[in-house]
């Protein structure tokens, strides 16, 4: 069953269309990516699924639900959580808090939103350290986000998606800049998180695509052109041509 | 208790007999002033120039109720927060709209609205004259014509509003306010509606000057226009960054230093507005987080150096 899905998406800003005509369908559970060149639409893709801003045309489904125009603020509230592409985090915040921010905004309830002591909401805490320690920074909670390395501020910034304790998570190049050290640890990483999320994937190291995707679909220049299986894909002649520019066809 | 909490205490029994009463009230009424404002610009970084808006307008309609009805002081008070709020809330949800230098100067535009209202409007606010006479009535069989004693229930109301300041500030709300500062989009992203919470921010902070407002026009009687024009939204933004905008005390030793300079010095010398000047490049270039930053930085060199001559020295 397609827990996320869209039709006909499209996207224009001014004479560029981003975005063209995607249908995309999301199985609940599957781990599906989205590969591309640089500049073929996919963080735009993500931008349309998270309410970043609406579509030009088409729709969005979650969970059979038409959340087309739904802002980014009440996305979140769905079960739908990114990490984007670049790091975006709060810096001046421990790790700790970071991801307390993501876990209060989906917790249960608001109730002493502008009194309570904020230790005492103990199940947005124990959300939170959970989240923490899924990426393995439960141990570093109390350092402040800016001052920890590159690699781990990747690493939080899939806690805080995590955090929010989602259905379907969006990763925006989670291995984006990474040593091939702190990559390998961030695709065992993702890989652990399959099958307890559905999980929508970006990412440019093939390597990567190929081990872990169920599903994948390829953009270029906005348009779906393949999608299937990672050997069909493999194999696709269409998607060679559009990686290395025509030559290898 | 922590060392703050001791320390501000006695700074509150200490202070009428260091100044006369009345500006040891003006210091604490600009404490409370500021630190509404630190909720917008300390916490959520809204720099806003238009907190006199809120400070005036509650001024004005509580001093009027005061002058021609009679009322008491609670419910004045209880007018001046409200009046600090909703005016927070038109002018807020304006300003939130945009953000960067469009918002500050939506600040700053919407107060000279409201100021220019007050200047025009002569037969309620005086117009450049002021409004005169705000009584001072007493308060359950207290007179509070005495400056003493109106010193003490004022400063009672200061650690009052600093209280329910720092519930706020370690509230979730807190939190939330300083992670839209910290980074918007994100915010937006993990859940938050941020204009609603700036918003909010917006209101508190006008009820915090609200009530600051009120007790300003009954300590001196009257409501100069000043108390609604943007150089009084330009001193509370002065004092507080002076002070510190990092912290929840920032404010209040920023007023503490603004109103002693602005009423000791000023009596000495009529170039005092010159000093703060200096202060303020001292503050921006060296010491961001002003003289809380300036202190805590003391704080760590001294006990560097401590550790250093207690390490035993190669001979």
């Amino acid at each position: 069953m397609a827990l996320l899905e869209t039709k006909s998406l499209t996207k224009s800003f001014g004479a560029l269309t981003a975005v063209k005509d995607v249908s995309l369908s999301i199985e609940a559970g599957s781990l599906h990516s989205i590969i591309g060149p640089n500049g073929a639409g996919k963080t735009t893709l993500f931008n349309l699924l998270t309410g970043t801003f609406p579509p030009t045309s088409g729709r969005i489904f979650f969970d059979q639900k038409d959340i087309t125009g739904t802002p980014a603020n009440r996305i979140a509230h769905l079960g739908l959580a990114r990490s984007f592409q670049r790091t975006n985090v709060f810096p001046a915040f421990s790790l700790l808090d970071n991801v307390w921010v993501a876990a209060f905004a989906t917790g249960r309830s608001w109730n002493g939103l502008l009194f309570r002591k904020t230790d005492r909401y103990s199940e947005v805490m124990e959300r939170a350290r959970a989240a923490l320690s899924d990426v393995g920074l439960l141990d570093k909670a109390n350092h402040l986000a800016r001052e920890i390395s590159h690699g781990e501020q990747r690493q939080l910034e899939l806690a805080i998606a995590l955090a929010a304790a989602p259905r379907v998570l969006l990763l925006d190049e989670p291995a984006a800049g990474l040593s091939p050290e702190e990559t390998r640890r961030m695709v065992a990483l993702v890989r652990g998180l399959k099958g307890r999320y559905t999980i929508v994937l970006i990412e440019h190291k093939m390597d990567i695509i190929m081990s872990v995707s169920d599903r994948i679909s390829v953009m270029h220049f906005g348009s779906l052109i393949a999608e299937g299986a990672p050997e069909e894909i493999q194999r696709n002649a269409e998607v060679r041509r559009a990686y290395l520019g025509g030559i290898a066809a | 208790m922590k060392y703050q909490n001791i320390l501000l205490v006695a700074a509150v029994i200490a202070l009428p007999f260091i100044v006369r009463p009345v500006i040891a009230s003006e210091i604490w009424i600009f404490a409370i002033f500021g630190l509404g404002l630190n909720l917008l610009l300390g916490y959520t970084g809204l720099l806003s120039f238009g907190q006199s808006t809120f400070f005036g307008s509650a001024a004005y309609v509580a001093g009027w109720l005061l002058k021609h009805y009679g009322i008491n002081v609670f419910f004045a008070l209880g007018i001046g927060v409200g009046v600090g709020a909703l005016s927070a809330l038109l002018v807020g949800y304006l300003c939130v709209q945009r953000s960067g230098l469009y918002f500050i100067m939506l600040t700053f535009a919407l107060n000279q609205l409201f100021y220019f209202v007050a200047y025009q409007w002569t037969t309620v606010t005086g117009g450049e004259d002021g409004m005169h006479g705000v009584p001072r009535p007493d308060l359950l069989g207290i007179n509070f014509k005495d400056p003493m004693t109106y010193y003490v229930f004022i400063s009672l109301l200061f650690l009052l509003s600093l209280w329910a300041m720092r519930r706020i500030v370690e509230s979730p709300l807190g939190r939330i306010l300083q992670a839209i500062r910290e980074n918007e989009v994100r915010a937006e992203a993990v859940g938050y509606n941020v204009p609603r919470f700036k918003l909010l921010a917006f209101v508190i902070g006008g009820a915090f000057s609200g009530l600051a407002g009120v007790l300003y026009g009954m300590l001196f009687g009257i409501v100069p226009l000043e108390a609604i024009s943007f150089v009084f939204s330009g001193n509370v933004v002065f004092a507080t960054l002076i002070g510190g905008s990092g912290s929840l005390y920032g404010p209040i030793i920023g007023s503490f230093v603004f109103i002693w300079l602005s009423e000791s010095v000023s009596v000495i010398w009529a170039r005092w507005p010159l000093l703060l000047g200096v202060a303020f490049v001292i503050v921006v270039l060296f010491f961001r987080g002003g003289v809380v930053e300036a202190w805590t930085r003391l704080l760590k060199w001294h006990s560097s150096r401590q550790k250093a001559s207690q390490s035993p020295s190669a001979p």
